[in-house]
């Protein structure tokens, strides 16, 4: 994101896989944060830090992160961003979406964990096309 | 949508499957019919069913994955991925190949360790690390859905969802997947017109001074045989745990004694235990190449230049099956333009069918 800073927007959507037991608490971890200004912070701890993602594990990485604790244990506990999770496994499913990473690029697909590099391209050719 | 398919496959059928295997080692052989198997004869039912069951995800234990998933028709029926996409929380070890062309295979694999398309394709639905299915489930979960009961009724005269039915009707879809027009089979069927000068002086090094056409033969540009040629190891790769966990499962399951150690990919030698075999991997089609990188069993090479730099200086090191070439850039080039130029057929539209 620093490469390109200005030139593009990242917008991630949940969609926690139903068979692992914590994917989904994390995905609330994650909204909750985001919720208190740590979106991104969450979500690279997450990523650091799995699979070790059960509850106890959450709550220090918001310890980590200063957030109100109260309010996010509270957010998590109650499932607070629910109907968002949902929302976003049933855009998923609507676009035939089952695995993950899935990325988008400018409506270009790319199913699974990639090399920056092979982003990179994908990215300035859909920059190019844009400055044309 | 099920008729006008019909008749189109009839109408391929008809003109082009067969039986061929006339190659004599170092000549190319163009398209002329396809190979099929004598117990699984084509019909355009079967066909239709093993479409179905390609794009289908209750191929696989969560049903995330289906064959597409890795084998995408628009990246030349790959996943264009170093390593293979894997199963959710696993990690694969190897290179996914094209479907495109495997008609042409005496062995699937790159350890060849099936010897046809229906016995190639129970494998990846009941890997752990890639389909993770249970096949007596899966024909069960199957035959509960009436579609199924009868396009298998219709493939088959009865609607009895076997695992040898499902790999019969997959195996003849993967025969409907064939290079169509790629100028090499123009140019070896007589027309001197099909290929640009620069892809004739290409055409001249792989049969000539870069021995490509001793191994990239007949109509497969495979001699279907087995060679070591020391590729590194991925380093990407190498220290992944669950990379590791791939290779030590199917170290363990082909009984490798030191599967627990093992660190690198014995190839063909995990199926026959021969010492000759060591490292060695089926020599890959080249049909298609400019749509199937990354390249080799590992995706080590992400271009052909890659691969042409790697051939030129005798393959990786302590081999014995290679020599160096001493290709000049100019060889180098008009290789790269044969092999992209040449062995390109036409795209593939696949309509992504109806899955029940």
């Amino acid at each position: 994101m620093e490469e390109y800073k200005g030139k593009i927007r990242l917008i991630l959507r949940q969609y926690p896989y139903k068979y692992r037991d914590y994917s989904h608490i994390a995905a609330e971890a994650v909204l909750a944060a985001g919720d208190q200004g740590k979106y991104w912070e969450m979500h690279d701890i997450l990523l650091k830090k799995s699979p070790k993602l059960d509850r106890e594990s959450l709550i220090s990485y918001a310890a980590e992160l200063e957030l109100d604790m109260k309010r996010f244990t509270n957010d998590l506990d109650t499932m607070k961003h629910l109907d968002i999770i949902k929302r976003d496994i049933a855009l998923a499913e609507a676009l035939d979406l089952y695995n993950t990473p899935t990325i988008f690029i400018n409506g270009r697909k790319v199913i699974g964990n990639r090399p920056y590099e092979y982003i990179k391209k994908i990215i300035d050719e859909e920059l190019q096309h844009a400055e044309k | 949508m099920l008729k006008n398919n019909s008749a189109i496959f009839c109408m391929v059928f008809f003109l082009l499957f067969g039986f061929c295997d006339t190659s004599v080692s170092g000549d190319l052989e163009s398209i002329k019919t396809i190979p099929i198997a004598r117990n699984n004869p084509q019909t355009p039912e079967k066909v239709e069913l093993g479409k179905m069951l390609f794009f289908d995800r209750r191929l696989s234990g969560d049903g995330t994955m289906s064959c597409v998933t890795c084998h995408i028709p628009e990246l030349g029926f790959t996943d264009g991925q170093a390593i293979s996409l894997s199963y959710p929380t696993t990690k694969h070890w190897r290179n996914t190949q094209t479907v495109l062309n495997s008609a042409f295979f005496k062995a699937l694999f790159h350890d060849g360790r099936a010897e046809s398309l229906e016995d190639q394709a129970l494998f990846p639905i009941l890997s752990a690390f890639e389909m993770n299915q249970n096949l007596d489930y899966l024909e069960e979960e199957l035959r509960a859905v009436p579609d199924y009961l009868e396009a298998f009724r219709r493939a088959f005269g009865t609607d009895d969802i076997t695992r040898q039915r499902i790999a019969m009707a997959l195996a003849a879809f993967e025969r409907t997947l064939i290079s169509r027009n790629a100028p090499i089979d123009k140019y070896l069927d007589g027309y001197e017109g099909a290929l640009s000068a620069e892809a004739k002086k290409g055409l001249k090094i792989f049969t000539g001074k870069g021995k490509c056409a001793e191994c990239h033969d007949g109509v497969a540009l495979s001699d279907n045989k087995y060679h070591s040629l020391n590729v590194p190891e991925n380093v990407a790769f190498e220290k992944d745990p669950r990379v590791a966990a791939a290779r030590r499962f199917v170290a363990k399951f082909n009984h490798f004694e030191e599967f627990r150690t093992l660190k690198e990919d014995p190839g063909r030698y995990l199926i026959t235990k021969e010492d000759s075999d060591w490292k060695a991997f089926r020599t890959p089609t080249l049909r298609e190449i400019s749509r199937t990188a990354p390249y080799m069993h590992n995706g080590i090479f992400e271009t052909l230049d890659e691969v042409i730099e790697f051939f030129d200086r005798g393959g990786g090191s302590g081999n014995s099956a290679l020599n160096p070439l001493g290709l000049t850039q100019e060889e180098k080039k008009v290789l790269k333009v044969f092999l992209i130029e040449a062995l390109t057929g036409d795209t593939i539209e696949l309509k992504h069918p109806d899955v029940p």
